[in-house]
């Protein structure tokens, strides 16, 4: 993460006076809309602040003894998990193999390529609603489309699980292309030489994927893992409009539930930004962590 | 994370065709390329599905309370969009998203780079620290500072007014590690050579670096466009008045309105979605690019 | 391509037709007003047929003040109250603004709301005292109770003839008993394919409250006489838990329509997805639109008792802001006898006048099914109204859906269901 040393513009030793004219914009606006915030959430997450006049009252660290015995902020957070253990591995094995299948002789590649990340560009809320045309579960297309198969019909909203799937699926859906983004960049990166030399030396096609290919996808690899953890950690459109976090708690996640704390009936905004505290350290521990293995990884290689 | 992005600066990730040929017998060769046409030809249909149904129920009438399965609009009709157009201000909401999509896009990008060009090609103390700041703010969730930004916004008196959405959506830092990347594989000699003839620094970034940042200005204005057009969690908590909606939060409105009226839903879902999608196919070789080096979304 | 200048022009062209044509960039919303003319802003939520009467009794309230215009700002029925308590948060909140009865014990607690004793309350004993309790805190009248809904059951002829179900009862004195409810289902759930279910109750959407009609028709209550604490868990509450449970476990509704679901009942009914439906009559006027089979209508059942639910709204004004009186002339119009007759006429549902109360409205949807919902609303109690407008009632509601969705769809039992309610119902409480 360590910015390399680039060879600046040189300017009497102690730096460019029109540096602030240049770096000062969007200082300003990230200091003041990301890094700020972020430092008041610290702050407002010992607090209670009233409903509608906004007061701001101490409580030290009630909110987050009121989180420790919550159940439903212990299954958005189980769900959260969840749902990053299965879409994270799920569209990056995807995204793998439809990369490999896209990197190959295959006839029509740029269509086939645009078809899978289309949905890249569509929106969470128009995400979730088109979920809604295909999984509600009395009049949804899917529920017609088992009918007219002679299938059996799947309760996608009264289920838990069931709502649950339907939340990954949908996700998995607008995810894959992006992992085969990633993966198609890196495979075109591998040099053609390495695979000939391996052929030469009578490796197997899994061989030659096992050794030359997959060692040189790590840092794609990496890369997607921690964008798709932090997706996972975040996700709040698809969810609040698919399923609203329901039947019961099955699909609450800890976005949904860190807005419906602060915004929705409860108006609880002091504990909604201890929820918002929680899910920046998670995402944050996770980060170096990966971080920290990917580098000791490298070193480790070298 | 920035050390280990895959695509180098803004290399083009369809520019290359492989065609190295598999070795083996042909017939085995054969049969591995049927079955890949045939994986292919199958994802596609995946993919593509959600999308033709939406596209038939847009069309198609009296698909409000429909049970059957509808493949194929019957009687193409504009009656969905018509019946909500009539009711709605949808209108309204697409030429609001026009405006806060531009407007922020337009600060996004100024800012990303000059601020690029600042993190890349100049020097000033506390360059590094500060770079490394606006980089882990790419790691702040949104909902983990909604309550106050919003109470930031709302004692900036900006709540109800495109400001409260525009200055924090171009605040998102994702496009100065773009810049900076991308600026940073330009020679510092053009610079230097610029600086010999008694050139300015705004004079070098305006005459020099400017003309070369196309590709890099097309990327970060698609990027900035869609992550704008589509924000809808910011704009649900501060805007309030439905005249003054951009359509993410408009349809989810209409979603509150019609619940299982899937016709003018998908109707509106489609409107809403058709501008990016057009755009996409257009400059699709910058989006890939942009995508792939962020990894936003 | 994308050269520097055409992105700079077409930047700041788009910057300027932004700025020159939205309102959005001042956050003054659409209308202009001509000088000296007083815009009032009113939040609310409607359906098309409640949108068209409330645009209908705002042009005649203009067109009695010139010097006022109403701008009326509609936002969906789930996101209502977020909408109005981040306005007062941020220090603006609207002049005017539509709030149920189960979420206005909030407002009136935090002393927001525009008394309203001069115009309100100097005809304090127009109205029907039950609902007129519903906006007065310490004697201060602090809103309109503008129309009531009450819940009743419609029912698809075609399903009833199906099933030989021909002992309908047309009035309050034939309600089904519950085991005749029971009864009526198992016949339907005969008759009716997969694609159909018996019926349909009305408590998604931010309306888990209307279970507590079963409650009280059991003869249970949610609060004790002092509302300061929980009374549910009783006999009668493991009870109405029990019956309304075996709505799910013997299939009479569809398991998709729990509390806690994103549909409608008078959706669900007018899809054919039920043979009856537990719907409120403002719902008429979209049934009646959407609806392509023949319906009719009966009373709720009852138990030891009989009850429905109190559904209705008040029209309220923000006690800070610059345009109180106009607000207050606003709110005085439309409490006026003419104008409340004309509104209820139009939506369905049920005046709070009792000089309206009293006499016979002329309906304009479905005229012959409205007196069955006038009759269900007279077994609404004051008592049973003082228990959903205490000030955290709109808490106490999203607890009483989750709660309850655990019983319908997650199989925890009646005993257990009411405990967790009573403390959930604590807790709220403070």
């Amino acid at each position: 993460m360590s910015a390399p040393s680039v060879p600046g513009v040189r300017r009497q030793g102690r730096g460019d006076r029109s540096a602030p004219l240049f770096a000062g914009p969007v200082v300003l606006l990230a200091g003041l809309f990301l890094v700020l915030p972020m430092g008041l959430a610290l702050v407002f997450s010992l607090t209670e602040i009233a409903p509608l006049s906004g007061e701001v009252g101490w409580v030290g660290l009630a909110n987050f003894a009121t989180m420790a015995a919550d159940p439903t902020f212990f299954r958005s957070l189980l769900n959260t998990a969840l749902f990053a253990l299965v879409t994270v591995p799920g569209s990056m094995a995807i995204g793998l193999a439809l990369a490999l299948l896209m990197n190959s002789v295959l006839p029509a590649r740029p269509l086939f390529r645009t078809v899978v990340y289309l949905p890249l560009v569509i929106s969470g809320v128009a995400v979730g609603l088109i979920g809604s045309l295909l999984f509600n579960e009395t009049s949804g297309v899917l529920r017609a489309l088992a009918l007219a198969l002679g299938l059996p019909v799947v309760p996608w909203q009264s289920s838990g699980p069931a709502a649950f799937a339907s939340v990954v699926l949908i996700t998995l859906w607008v995810r894959v292309g992006f992992c085969m983004i990633i993966y198609l960049a890196a495979l075109q990166a591998v040099p053609p030489e390495l695979h000939e030399a391996a052929q030469v030396e009578g490796a197997s096609g899994w061989q030659r994927f096992h050794h030359v290919t997959l060692p040189l996808l790590g840092p794609a690899t990496f890369f997607l893992l921690i964008m798709s953890v932090i997706y996972s950690f975040n996700v709040f459109d698809t969810v609040f409009v698919l399923t609203g976090g329901g039947p019961g708690s099955a699909t609450e996640v800890l976005g949904t539930y860190a807005y419906d704390t602060a915004f929705g009936p409860a108006r609880d905004q002091g504990y909604g930004a201890a929820i918002g505290v929680v899910v920046f350290v998670l995402t944050m521990v996770f980060t170096l962590v990966q971080w920290r293995r990917s580098r000791a990884a490298r070193d480790g290689a070298l | 994370m920035v050390a280990t992005v895959p695509t180098r600066g803004l290399t083009v990730v369809d520019a290359r065709a492989r065609t190295a040929r598999a070795p083996g017998r042909p017939g085995r060769r054969r049969v591995g390329w049927t079955l890949r046409v045939v994986a292919a030809v199958l994802v596609a249909v995946v993919m593509v599905f959600p999308l033709w149904v939406m596209l038939v129920t847009a069309f198609s009438s009296g698909s409000a309370y429909s049970q059957t399965l509808r493949l194929w609009p019957s009687e193409p009709t504009l009656d969905n969009f018509t019946r909500v157009f009539a009711a709605w201000p949808v209108g309204s909401w697409f030429a609001n998203s026009v405006a806060v999509a531009g407007v922020t896009t337009v600060l996004s990008v100024t800012v990303s780079l000059t601020g690029g060009f600042a993190f890349a090609k100049l020097r000033w103390a506390g360059r590094t620290p500060v770079f490394l700041l606006l980089l882990a703010t790419m790691m702040i969730p949104a909902q983990a500072i909604l309550v106050p930004q919003f109470r930031l916004v709302s004692s900036l008196g900006l709540v109800g007014t495109f400001w409260a959405v525009i200055l924090p959506g171009a605040a998102a830092t994702f496009g100065i590690f773009l810049a900076r990347q991308f600026l940073m594989a330009i020679p510092t000699e053009l610079v230097e050579a610029a600086r010999v003839d008694g050139a300015s620094t705004p004079r070098v970034f305006w005459s020099i670096v400017l003309p070369l940042c196309r590709p890099l200005i097309a990327v970060l204005t698609l990027l900035a466009l869609m992550y704008q057009w589509n924000d809808f969690l910011w704009p649900l908590v501060v805007l309030r008045d439905p005249a003054l909606f951009t359509l993410p939060i408009g349809l989810q409105f209409l979603q509150g309105q019609y619940l299982t009226d899937h016709g003018a839903l998908m109707a509106m879902t489609l409107l809403a979605t058709a501008p990016l999608v057009v755009l996409f196919l257009v400059f699709q070789r910058y989006f890939v690019q942009g995508l792939a080096t962020t990894g936003l979304r | 391509m994308i050269d520097r200048r055409s992105l700079l022009l077409g930047g700041a062209g788009l910057g300027a037709a932004a700025l020159g044509g939205c309102a959005g960039f001042t956050g003054q919303g659409g209308g202009e007003a001509s000088r000296g003319q007083t815009t009032l802003t009113f939040v609310n939520w409607s359906g098309d047929a409640e949108k068209a009467a409330s645009d209908a009794l705002i042009s005649r309230f203009e067109e009695a003040n010139p010097d006022i215009r109403v701008e009326t700002q509609t936002v969906p029925y789930a996101d209502i109250s977020t909408n109005i308590d981040s306005r007062f948060q941020a220090g603006d909140p609207p002049d005017l603004f539509r709030v149920s009865y189960i979420d206005i014990g909030l407002y009136t607690s935090q002393g927001v709301l525009l008394d309203l004793s001069e115009t309100i309350g100097a005809r304090a004993g127009e109205f029907v005292p039950g609902l007129y309790e519903a906006v007065v805190v310490d004697q201060v009248p602090y809103g309109v109770p503008h129309q009531i809904d009450t819940t009743a059951v419609l029912y698809r002829t075609d399903a009833f003839e199906a099933a030989g179900i021909t002992d309908v009862p047309t009035g309050l004195e034939q309600a089904w008993s519950w085991a005749e409810l029971a009864e009526v289902a198992e016949r339907l759930k005969g008759v009716t394919g997969a694609d159909q279910y018996p019926f349909v109750y009305n408590w998604q959407a931010a309306g888990a409250y209307r279970w507590l009609s079963w409650l009280f028709q059991a003869g249970g209550r949610l609060l004790t006489r002092g509302l300061d604490a929980a009374a549910v868990a009783s006999d009668e509450g493991r009870r109405a838990v029990e019956f309304t449970q075996r709505f799910f476990t013997e299939e009479w509704v569809a398991r998709n329509t729990s509390t806690q679901a994103t549909t409608y009942a008078s959706d669900e009914f007018v899809a054919g997805t039920a043979a009856m439906a537990f719907v409120g009559d403002f719902s008429l006027p979209t049934i009646d639109t959407g609806a392509d089979f023949e319906y009719g209508v009966l009373p709720m059942p009852r138990d030891v008792e009989a009850a429905s639910d109190l559904g209705g709204n008040a029209v309220v004004a923000a006690a800070d802001g610059p345009n109180t009186g106009a607000a207050a002339r606003f709110c005085a119009f439309i409490a006026e006898e003419e104008q409340m007759r004309r509104y209820c006429e139009a939506t369905g549902q049920l005046p709070t006048l009792t000089a309206l109360t009293e006499t016979e409205l002329a309906f304009e949807v479905r005229p012959d099914l409205m007196p069955t919902f006038v009759e269900q609303a007279t077994t609404l109690t004051a008592e049973q109204v003082r228990q959903v407008t205490v000030p955290a009632f709109g808490r106490i509601n999203a607890l009483l859906g989750e709660e309850l969705e655990q019983a319908f769809l997650g199989g925890r039992d009646a005993a257990a269901t009411v405990d967790a309610l009573a403390a959930a119902v604590d807790g709220a409480l403070g």
